[in-house]
């Protein structure tokens, strides 16, 4: 599903962010990265849907190369992958619903689409009750389902959730991971960069660590090293 | 793209246009405003080349020469005359005005001048002698024709009215292109001036909109979506600028017409009927060329500041 062969990126003047990263991600699983602060995880996310150009190497998603994408092709990349964030990226004087329907009207989507595809989304991650809501007036654990049922209305086969529970307590950060074990259940490829230890070490999938933008350890069930 | 998905893209580009021209309300108030004068002061312009030329054509009307005859001369030896005359390179017509045309001409034109019309009925007899009125085909060759009537020989004629209107035009044509190139150069600046207010404008729209934008680009929107709705409110702004230019202009030609009336008596010249008669070619034309300004100024802003 998501292959990285030898991929490297540098900030100027030469900070290797990533270093000659190989990976292979396969569809369905559900895979976490982890590692400390300016590791390069977040570049990781950024050049999966096509916000950082790589200086070397290869990335593949799905069978397309998305190496040297072309900037009118980026929208067609990011239709197929859903992100969400650590700060939910959620426009504050729209709704819930709104939020959601914002995703597929700047996409060209008809009404009638929308109209049916909203709801749907927002009862997966269970806010049908709050869809009138201002993301002001839910909980932060709630603005994260919005996040998420946004990131969804595209049915991605892909969703990387780059530190989702990063603003949450841990009961709201506890029913965001559930909510992403269930997307995953559903067959959708999951990469979470995250921080938190006590979720990667429960989650018991396959864990990445990055130090210093190179893989240090790769382990199909694994614990949180650092 | 089928073509429903495209109308569905360009009708919610101009919605959310609208709605940043609603959003931003001051900032649009002012840049409508600069637009009004930058129109108004092209307008202004457009308005005295219309009026220096006609002021031209006007005394291009009157100019003519007047040869004056003879009391005694015979029919047949002024129409020799007047068929020697047209036969200048620079004649354009001759008119050949008897001594009671002349008259009655004289009466008409005086008619609101008792005086003058009683001198001549004390006169008791008709004082004017037949003329030939000549109208030269070009005005800039009014010496060279005034030298060839010069070499007419005839005694038949008892004298040449030579007044020289060269002058006078030269001397308008003077105004005319001074007025031309001070109105290019108001014109010029407020052009530029709107240009850095249309841009200002786009950008601090951007830049009010910058995680709207974000968002959209992180939800696959296509560029052309992110940045049509900031091409299509610099259209706005144009359409709404042009509308209210004219809603100003307009009271500004009807307070002018009577000057210059005045000014043109005995010539037939209306500036709102000028307008009129070329009003939807005239709107068309600003708003493509002001659209096309306006549009060109906010592309430059969103290409550069729309990457967020």
């Amino acid at each position: 599903m998501i292959r990285f062969v030898n991929v490297t990126k540098i900030y100027q003047p030469d900070i290797k962010a990533l270093n000659k990263i190989n990976l292979h991600i396969k569809p369905g699983e559900f895979v976490s990265v982890v590692g400390q602060s300016g590791t390069g995880k977040t570049t990781m996310i950024k050049s999966l849907i096509g916000e950082e150009k790589i200086d070397e190497g290869k990335i593949i998603v799905g069978d397309w190369d998305i190496s040297d994408i072309k900037k009118n092709e980026i929208p067609l990349l990011r239709r197929q992958i859903g992100v969400i964030f650590q700060d939910f990226k959620l426009l504050p004087k729209k709704t819930l619903y709104e939020n959601v329907a914002f995703a597929l009207q700047v996409c060209g989507q008809t009404p009638k689409k929308i109209r049916s595809v909203v709801p749907q989304v927002l009862k997966i991650v269970g806010l049908e009750s709050k869809t009138d809501r201002y993301p002001h007036e839910v909980s932060g654990g709630e603005q994260q389902r919005a996040a998420i049922a946004r990131s969804l209305v595209h049915r991605p086969k892909i969703l990387l959730a780059d530190e989702p529970t990063g603003n949450l307590d841990s009961i709201n950060a506890e029913e965001i991971i559930e909510m992403l074990l269930r997307i995953n259940k559903f067959g959708t490829t999951v990469v979470l960069v995250t921080h938190n230890r006590e979720i990667v070490n429960r989650l018991k999938r396959r864990v990445i660590t990055i130090e210093n933008g190179s893989i240090v350890s790769d382990q199909a069930v694994g614990k949180y090293l650092i | 793209m089928p073509f429903a998905t495209i109308l569905l893209s360009i009708l919610r580009a101009i919605k959310f246009s609208l709605q940043d021209v609603v959003r931003n309300f001051w900032l649009s108030i002012v840049t409508i405003i600069i637009l009004v004068l930058a129109l108004f002061s092209v307008n202004t312009l457009l308005t005295m080349r219309v009026i220096t030329s006609s002021a031209i054509d006007s005394i291009k009307e009157k100019v003519d020469i007047n040869l004056y005859l003879k009391n005694e001369s015979t029919e047949a030896e002024i129409m020799a005359l007047k068929a020697e005359v047209s036969n200048l390179n620079q004649v354009k017509t001759v008119t050949y005005v008897s001594k009671q045309e002349a008259l009655e001409s004289f009466k008409d034109k005086h008619k609101n001048d008792p005086d003058v019309l009683e001198a001549l009925r004390q006169l008791n007899k008709n004082p004017l002698t037949p003329t030939l009125v000549i109208k030269p085909k070009q005005v800039g060759n009014y010496d060279d024709l005034i030298n060839n009537i010069n070499r007419v020989e005839s005694n038949i004629i008892e004298s040449r009215n030579f007044d020289n209107p060269k002058a006078m035009l030269d001397k308008i044509n003077g105004i005319a292109v001074k007025v031309n190139e001070a109105g290019m150069f108001v014109s010029l600046i407020f052009i530029l001036i709107t240009i850095l207010v249309v841009y200002n404008s786009i950008r601090v729209a951007i830049y009010t909109h910058q995680r709207e934008i974000k968002i959209m680009r992180l939800v696959g929107a296509s560029n052309w979506f992110i940045r049509a709705p900031y091409i299509f409110s610099s259209l706005i702004y144009t359409l709404f600028g042009l509308i209210l230019a004219i809603i100003v202009f307009y009271p500004f030609l009807t307070i002018l017409q009577p000057y210059l009336e005045t000014f043109f008596s005995g010539y037939s010249f209306n500036i709102i009927s000028y307008f009129r008669t070329g009003f939807w070619r005239l709107f068309m034309l600003e708003f493509l060329a002001a659209g096309a300004i306006n549009v060109f100024a906010s592309w430059i802003a969103v290409r550069k500041y729309s990457r967020v």
